[in-house]
């Protein structure tokens, strides 16, 4: 079993869910970057799912995995059916196939039934007050990550500069007892390679520079990354100073370091149809669920500041989240990747 | 590693990235993160892209892709194709084309056109042949009636930046976390910097999770809502008066025994018949408002009272200002009332009021609202509200459309008949001294009117690239004649048939300028398109236009770089080269005010050409078979001659213009002597910045309309030539006009915003209504099969079922269903949500037909008709003018069914 080595500093992740608009640039910029060779078709190391939903893998809430009562368990293997995806289709047979109206196009790889995005935008709640929310995952770069202690290989480690939860691909033999140990599973199998994949964290940007491209890519300024300790920045300003950002399913005991802005939601509907504007329309038990128990705390801190703002008055928390400057988002990984002579053709070529 | 965008049509694109490609194959994009900072204390819009824009360098390499000009080998739309060569494509379809000339006109070849800018060079041809294109703004359908009949021009936005400043922005008839995705965030931050956000739409939709309210209006019921908040509004002395009085006709006087304007005309012997008249409030004097400015000097125009008029004959009229008339209007619209309309609770809607009225107010709209039957009142109500309380001209205000501008230096580069930036000059100097001669005896007209009456000169002329609104077209030679005189398609307050209004319209000569009595006769022969999709576009369906149109085309051409719906019923597939393989530039939109650089990042593949080497090759081959023939010249419908011998020379200044370097510096050189472009652009330095940032609109109408200077460190918001500097607005009354006092409009009750439901179109009997939008996912069905984005969402076609109408039918989330009107049905799956309203199916547009079985799409259950006001002509601004007035088709809240399938 594998040991985990604290690393010097730690990397983290901050997404607004109050500007996350599910549009999965993230997502596709990942895929694009990383994930487009011969056994990673259905691998999505960055996912954006509707809330309430299944996810992805489905279901993988009641998986298992993680840490319970401090004691490392291994969860369920999600099933290649379970993640669903990873579809092509029969483009030649309608396109050029001479069936005219007979054939359309459908899938002939992957799940029928199932995919990283399938309920997007179903929700949860009754019309008028129906409501969902989006929430982006990757790999949470945890502080105490089972996959590492889980890994008969010693394939994984937590990089020392960064905290990033990296592997040696070559020590990797896929025995994916860390997909069983990670709870959020976001640990994918490469049945080419015979190895399991998940997010790197982009640390080869990471090292020249470069911030990850969900965070650089993304158009809704929803996500920041920076060191936790760099006081100054807004990672842990949002974390440690406001408490207004705080990790999914902490109770699972892994110290994830990807943070989340909780959702604000429009005021629900009376049964006469008025606001009811004491009253929140995504159950609080339902984000408790998520966030834990602090959420409440961290929404009220967010009406309290957007309600100074209204009145004219300064805020820091609101100067942060509006993000005037993008740079702000990058941390210390503002350098422009177009500037760099990359050696990786996944990159970008040279 | 070069600067690339897209040149799509996801309004307003402009999104600035990296492409990087290595061995001649292109290998991922980035955006570019590069945009400064316009206003201090505004965000910047970095990083603008989204993941269509992240991915679109796999659709180069996608299995849909063409790569060599292929000929149809089976029946149309059967998928059997023979690769030939480039010269036997455009002899064949040179032939033809010069076949249809010959036996039925150049009326008989049909171009449309098409929302993919970059594929405008591929339709060069009707430069050549004086042939017709179809106008976009009834082909895709993104025209704001509503707004063009209050402002006489549909077009005025701001730049995205503005957003932030809002203090209220009610999010209505869009959707813009699915359509804006690049710079949605302004909206979210305005939230952070004290605003508040109000989605108003019928469903839950996904631009109203992040909006403090959300206020589900009955589907079709919006100018209730709006026109009740109007009613609270002046009920409570919470108007601007100032505003009201200065910037609207609603101080203008109204005859109560005509229910007509009170015009010159009426009162003196040789006055104006567009000359209007004010009360003045203290004198009680009749003033005449004035023509040339809004400014109202010592006049104070009174709102309220009655004034005895003397006619010209010696008889005496009652006249009472508009506002009046329209208090006495709005007496329909208490909130107790307009609430059994529009199903929104009078608190909702009176608190609703009140912060409009008090804030800095956007309304973020799309391009849905004029796609309903009635959607030019949604819009007129719209701006009814936003007119009472002043808020646009200012920063943080207004409203929102497509507008585009600075595309002088492609534009005019034939027009300005030699190379080189002196040309250049010379042809802008003199074609501003032209247009300053069309003011004729009217001193009064603005530098915008006169742009937009050189338009319309321009279709009425006819000649070489020529416009025209197809509405005429489709009626007669498409198969809709059945359907738009069918009334459950249309207005149950009409008075007469469909067929007599048309018929009125084309003999008053309104339509004349559109060949709207062409095509009673002329039968098209020839279908060319580059860059669309007809068959999943056209309102009505592929049924309608296979059986009714398809049978008399001799030839169909697609040029795209993939294959479509459209591209497999054609007789030819044209590739096109993607958009990394050629010189282009981004959605030229007035919401980023960027010149956005797409270079050539590789090469096509061999077998494939950019647009212009396509339209310049077909162009050559036409005047060579031409002249083959001994058919060196042809006439216009003028009788004008036009030499085809040379054309090909001519178009490309002796060849010069082929060397794609050489014409796009020479387009960018000229948008700098246009003064659209700082004074040292060229394609170096675009290549170097990727951007540049506009400065000046040059004499294209899209940008003269915004009617506000661009300035190097101010957000842009529109209308502040009329509000600060008061010059008239471009409609009859010279002002904001809420009241149509024309016949037909008076007729049907429309003369002030009114609430109508929509027509029972689809069947009466039928229990959904079936919505639509833009989606997530594509630009239209361009980048649809992007096998990427195909994962990002189940697909596969599917629509938005709610959870008790899937539960009430049996129908389990995911199934394959039929969706029925009475004019089609199409097979597709369901996605069940409590966020959908009971009765409602919606369906994000843009899945390719040959995605669902059998081929039909949604366009299928769309009867695709037109409302009729839209033919009103003759009167002021409501006249043709390309890309703005005309009539365009309805395709929202069609009556449906949803069906298991057995």
């Amino acid at each position: 079993m594998g040991t985990i080595t604290q690393s010097k500093r730690q990397l983290a992740w901050v997404f607004d869910l109050n500007k996350c608009i599910g549009c999965q640039t993230c997502s596709v910029a990942c895929k694009v970057l990383w994930t487009q060779d011969e056994g990673t078709e259905h691998q999505w190391w960055m996912t954006v799912n509707t809330q309430p939903g299944a996810g992805t893998p489905k279901n993988y809430e009641s998986m298992g995995g993680g840490y319970r009562d401090g004691k490392a368990t291994l969860g369920k293997l999600p099933s290649p059916e379970e993640f669903g995806g990873g579809w092509d289709y029969n483009y030649d047979e309608v396109l050029r196939g001479g069936k005219g109206r007979d054939a359309h196009l459908e899938k002939v790889a992957g799940s029928k039934t199932w995919g990283p995005n399938w309920d997007e935008d179903e929700g949860a709640g009754e019309f008028p007050n129906a409501y969902f929310f989006y929430l982006p995952r990757l790999c949470n770069h945890c502080t105490v990550p089972g996959c590492v202690e889980a890994c008969p290989n010693d394939a994984l480690y937590k990089d020392p500069e960064n905290g990033l939860v990296l592997r040696n691909e070559d020590l990797c033999k896929g025995a994916q007892m860390c997909a069983r140990a990670c709870p959020y599973k976001k640990i994918y199998f490469n049945p080419s390679l015979g190895i399991s994949q998940q997010c790197i964290g982009c640390f080869p940007r990471i090292e020249q520079g470069v911030a990850p491209a969900c965070v650089r890519q993304c158009p809704g300024r929803a996500a920041w990354i920076g060191f936790l300790d760099d006081e100054y920045g807004p990672v842990s300003k949002l974390v440690n100073k406001w408490k207004v950002a705080m990790p999914l399913h902490a109770e699972w005991g892994t110290k994830p370091n990807v943070f989340y802005v909780p959702p604000l939601s429009p005021a629900p509907l009376n049964p006469d149809g008025s606001f009811n504007e004491n009253a929140e329309r995504i159950p609080q038990s339902y984000l408790e669920s998520l966030f834990g128990s602090d959420v409440s705390g961290a929404v009220d801190t967010l009406k309290a500041e957007m309600e100074k703002r209204r009145r004219g008055e300064a805020s820091e928390l609101m100067d942060i989240l509006v993000m005037y400057k993008w740079e702000e988002a990058l941390g210390p990984f503002t350098r422009d990747p177009a500037e760099i002579v990359w050696m990786s053709p996944a990159n970008g070529g040279s | 590693m070069t600067w690339g965008s897209h040149s799509v049509d996801c309004y307003p694109g402009g999104c600035p990235f990296r492409v990087y490609s290595k061995d001649g194959k292109i290998l991922r994009e980035e955006q570019g993160g590069k945009l400064p900072v316009i206003e201090p204390g505004v965000p910047d819009m970095n990083p603008m892209g989204c993941q269509k824009g992240a991915s679109w360098c796999h659709i180069h390499y996608s299995p849909d892709r063409v790569t060599q000009p292929l000929k149809r080998a089976g029946e149309r739309g059967e998928g059997k194709w023979q690769p030939v060569s480039w010269d036997q494509a455009f002899t064949e379809i040179a032939d033809a084309m010069l076949d249809a000339m010959v036996e039925d006109g150049p009326e008989s070849i049909i171009n449309l056109m098409t929302p993919e800018p970059g594929a405008g060079p591929a339709r060069q041809f009707t430069n050549a042949l004086g042939t017709p294109t179809t106008d976009g703004n009834s082909e895709f359908q993104d025209f704001s009636p509503g707004f063009y009949i209050t402002w006489g021009k549909f077009n005025p936005v701001s730049s995205m930046d503005d957003w932030f400043l809002a203090e209220l922005t009610l999010i209505w008839h869009a959707n813009p976390v699915y359509t804006n995705i690049h710079w949605y965030h302004y909206v979210a931050e305005s939230r952070y910097n004290g605003g508040e956000v109000v989605t108003i739409a019928p469903d839950y939709s996904p631009s109203a999770i992040h909006a403090d309210y959300h206020v589900p209006v009955r589907i079709g019921t919006d100018a209730a809502l709006a026109l009740s908040m109007c009613k609270v509004i002046i009920d409570a002395g919470l108007y601007n008066r100032k505003f009201v009085q200065e910037q609207t006709d609603l101080g203008l006087l109204i005859r109560t025994d005509n229910s007509r304007f009170l015009r010159g005309s009426d009162v003196a012997e040789g006055d104006r018949d567009d000359q209007f008249f004010w009360m003045d409030d203290r004198s009680k004097v009749l003033t005449p408002a004035p023509r040339a400015t809004l400014a109202m000097g010592d006049i104070d125009p009174a709102l309220e009272g009655t004034l005895t008029v003397t006619l010209k004959d010696g008889s005496k009229v009652e006249c009472i200002p508009a506002f009046a008339r329209l208090r006495e209007k709005l007496k329909d619209y208490e909130p107790e009332e307009a609430a059994k309309v529009c199903e929104i609770h009078p608190d909702a809607i009176r608190k609703l009021a009140r912060k409009v009225a008090t804030r800095r107010t956007k309304i973020f709209i799309g391009w849905n609202s004029g796609k309903y039957y009635h959607g030019d009142l949604y819009e007129r109500a719209m701006t009814l509200l936003l007119g009472l309380t002043g808020n646009w001209g200012k920063k943080g205000t207004g409203t929102r459309s497509w507008a585009i501008s600075a595309l002088d230096g492609g534009s005019f580069m034939r027009q300005k008949g030699r190379l080189g930036q002196d040309a250049a000059r010379e042809w802008v100097t003199n074609l501003a001294k032209a247009r300053r001669m069309l003011t004729g005896d009217d001193p009064t007209l603005t530098m915008e009117m006169v742009t937009y009456r050189a338009a319309q000169m321009a279709a009425e002329l006819g000649g070489l690239g020529r416009m025209i609104p197809p509405a005429f077209l489709w009626y007669y030679q498409y198969g809709y004649k059945e359907r738009w005189n069918n009334p459950d398609n249309n207005d149950p307050s009409m008075k007469r048939t469909f067929d007599e209004y048309l018929n009125e319209a084309i003999e008053k000569g309104w339509w004349d300028s559109g060949l709207a009595k062409k095509y009673r006769e002329v039968r098209p022969r020839v279908l060319f398109e580059a860059g669309g999709n007809m068959l999943r576009r056209q309102r009505g369906g592929q049924k309608l236009l296979l059986d009714k149109l398809w049978p008399d085309l001799k030839m169909i051409v697609s040029v795209d770089f993939r294959m479509n719906t459209t591209g497999m019923y054609s007789d030819f597939i044209l590739p096109a080269a993607q958009h990394y393989e050629k010189i282009g530039n981004s959605m030229p939109s007035v919401h980023h005010l960027n010149f956005v650089l797409i270079d050539k990042a590789v090469d096509p593949p061999p077998g494939v050409l950019n647009d212009y080497d396509i339209g310049i090759g077909l162009v050559r081959k036409i005047e060579q078979r031409a002249a083959e023939r001994e058919m060196l010249q042809f006439a216009d419908k003028n009788g004008t001659m036009h030499d085809l011998k040379g054309i090909t020379d001519k178009m490309t200044y002796d060849g010069e213009l082929l060397d794609e370097d050489r014409r796009w510096d020479e387009a960018i050189r000229d948008d700098a002597a246009y003064g659209v472009l700082p004074p040292d652009s060229t394609l170096e330095v675009a290549r170097q910045k990727g951007t540049i940032r506009w400065t000046g609109w040059g004499l294209v109408g899209h940008g003269l309309g915004q009617a506000s200077t661009i300035k190097p460190d101010e957000v842009h918001n529109p209308f502040r030539w009329h509000t600060e500097d008061k010059l008239p607005y471009p409609t009859l009354t010279r002002r904001a006009q809420f009241y149509i006092d024309h016949e037909w409009f008076l007729e049907a009750g429309e003369e002030f915003p009114t609430h109508k439901e929509p027509p029972t179109h689809g069947g009466p009997a039928r229990k959904f209504k079936m919505t639509s939008g833009h989606n997530r996912w594509s630009i239209h069905s361009m980048n649809m099969t992007n096998n990427i984005i195909l994962n990002t969402h189940r697909g596969e076609p599917f629509m938005f079922l709610n959870d008790r109408d899937a539960k009430a039918k049996g129908i389990e989330n995911g199934e394959w269903v039929r969706v029925v009107s009475d004019v089609g049905s199409m097979q597709i799956t369901a996605k069940i949500s409590p966020s959908v309203r009971p009765g409602q199916v919606i369906v994000y547009n843009g899945f390719e037909p040959y995605m669902h079985r059998e081929w039909y799409s949604q366009a299928d259950v769309e009867p695709g008709h037109v409302k009729w006001l839209g033919l009103v002509g003759g009167y002021g601004h409501l006249q043709y003018r390309p890309l703005q007035w005309q009539p365009v088709p309805a395709d929202r809240a069609v009556y449906v069914d949803v069906e298991k399938i057995a």
